[in-house]
């Protein structure tokens, strides 16, 4: 699909990256399939972690990103 | 102090001719902690009780090690196969250690639990050591941290550069959404020209060899490609979309960075278990070496106190029919 030159796709117009984009796509992906690999497949999307910025040598309070659930639910 | 002893003597010689249980005497001897003054020994008890503790390490550490052999044989796998992802980005825009940039950002993988030998350290040293190497006038060095062990060492003496320190990351068994959730969330917090990677590659179970992988941001790319070399062959590629050279640098550029970390922390979760793994196998091999000095030490005691006793005996019979 050419588009003009300097046009932006409408997911980086929306502030995303391409990274977000391209799990957003993996997540509607994997909502398609059905049982048993569906279960198995989601089981591979959880997400966890904790991160804290640091300001002048002091780390903030961290914020804990765990994602359980899709990123998008199709329901 | 010598008449203590003496009436020790002749409390033993006593309860040996009345109740002829060396077991007794032993528990009485062994209520005095580690060879007081005048004692003669040090008691079994003691050395008892080092050996149980240290044959429960021993056991411990070999239990650690059979998990991390089949942690490690899981990851492995998964590890091998997530080099695909890389291989063809380091092909298509080249790796460049050497690039020199203004704004460096070091992203440094480390694990979060502990007895894992000392990859952690070797990381951290060599994250050190790209900081000296490209600090000067007008560039500024920024760290990013994933991981305990890291956090700890660096925060003693790089406070102020460390943007963003990240934890807990293996709660579940790694996959590519997280890590490149991860990637994005680094992404949009830190600004930088070139990020580089720390990371231990995994060659094999005994040797793990602490890398750096330079991921370049679009700009960068840019002017890199305007002055030859790997990345000018950038222009002769044809590309789909029909989207500006900037836009696609962007996207690939933002994807490389997701990919490498994923293959980063796979490769670095892969040393971590193969390092405690031999970690534990020497510390359960000194724990044995440990066990067989304290059973002869706990051997010669035993003996020794059962022929001091013998003496006694003789030589208390002998004086009182001699």
């Amino acid at each position: 699909m050419a588009s003009s030159g300097g046009a932006v796709p409408f997911w980086r117009a929306a502030g995303m990256t391409y990274v977000r984009y391209s799990n957003i796509c993996a997540s509607l992906v994997r909502q398609c399939l059905k049982e048993p690999y569906r279960s198995e497949s989601l089981s591979r999307e959880k997400v966890h972690f904790s991160v804290s910025k640091w300001v002048d040598g002091k780390p903030e309070k961290p914020v804990i990103e765990s994602l359980i659930v899709a990123l998008v639910s199709l329901d | 102090m010598a008449m203590a002893s003496f009436r020790r003597e002749g409390q033993r010689l006593s309860s040996m001719l009345y109740s002829h249980s060396i077991n007794a005497l032993k528990s009485g001897v062994s209520s005095q902690e580690l060879a007081p003054v005048g004692a003669r020994s040090i008691s079994t008890q003691i050395v008892r009780n080092r050996m149980k503790s240290v044959k429960n390490i021993q056991k411990i550490t070999k239990a650690m090690k059979m998990v991390a052999a089949s942690k490690l044989r899981a990851i492995q796998t998964k590890a091998e196969k997530s080099r695909g992802l890389w291989q063809p980005f380091t092909a298509l825009l080249g790796d460049y250690p050497s690039i020199d940039v203004k704004k460096n950002v070091i992203v440094t993988i480390s694990s979060d639990k502990g007895l894992c030998g000392g990859i952690n350290s070797t990381s951290v040293k060599m994250s050190k050591g790209f900081r000296k190497l490209n600090s000067g006038p007008d560039k500024e060095v920024k760290y990013v941290v994933l991981g305990e062990k890291a956090k700890a060492q660096l925060v003693r003496d790089s406070k102020k550069d460390i943007e963003i320190s990240i934890t807990e990351l293996q709660k579940n068994p790694f996959n590519y959404t997280q890590v490149s959730v991860l990637a994005d969330d680094i992404l949009k917090n830190v600004e930088y020209d070139a990020l580089r990677i720390v990371f231990n590659k995994f060659h094999s179970v005994v040797s793990f060899v602490p890398t750096v992988t330079t991921v370049l941001s679009p700009e960068v790319v840019e002017r890199e490609s305007e002055t030859g070399g790997k990345l000018g062959d950038l222009d002769s590629y044809e590309i789909e979309g029909g989207e500006t050279k900037a836009e696609v640098l962007q996207n690939l550029t933002e994807f490389q960075f997701a990919c490498v970390l994923f293959n980063a922390c796979m490769e670095n979760a892969c040393s971590e278990q193969g390092a405690r793994m031999s970690a534990m196998d020497s510390s359960s091999r000194n724990a044995g070496e440990m066990l067989d000095r304290l059973t002869l030490t706990y051997n010669r005691t035993r003996q020794a106190s059962i022929t001091t006793e013998l003496i006694e005996i003789i030589s208390g019979a002998s004086a009182l029919t001699g």
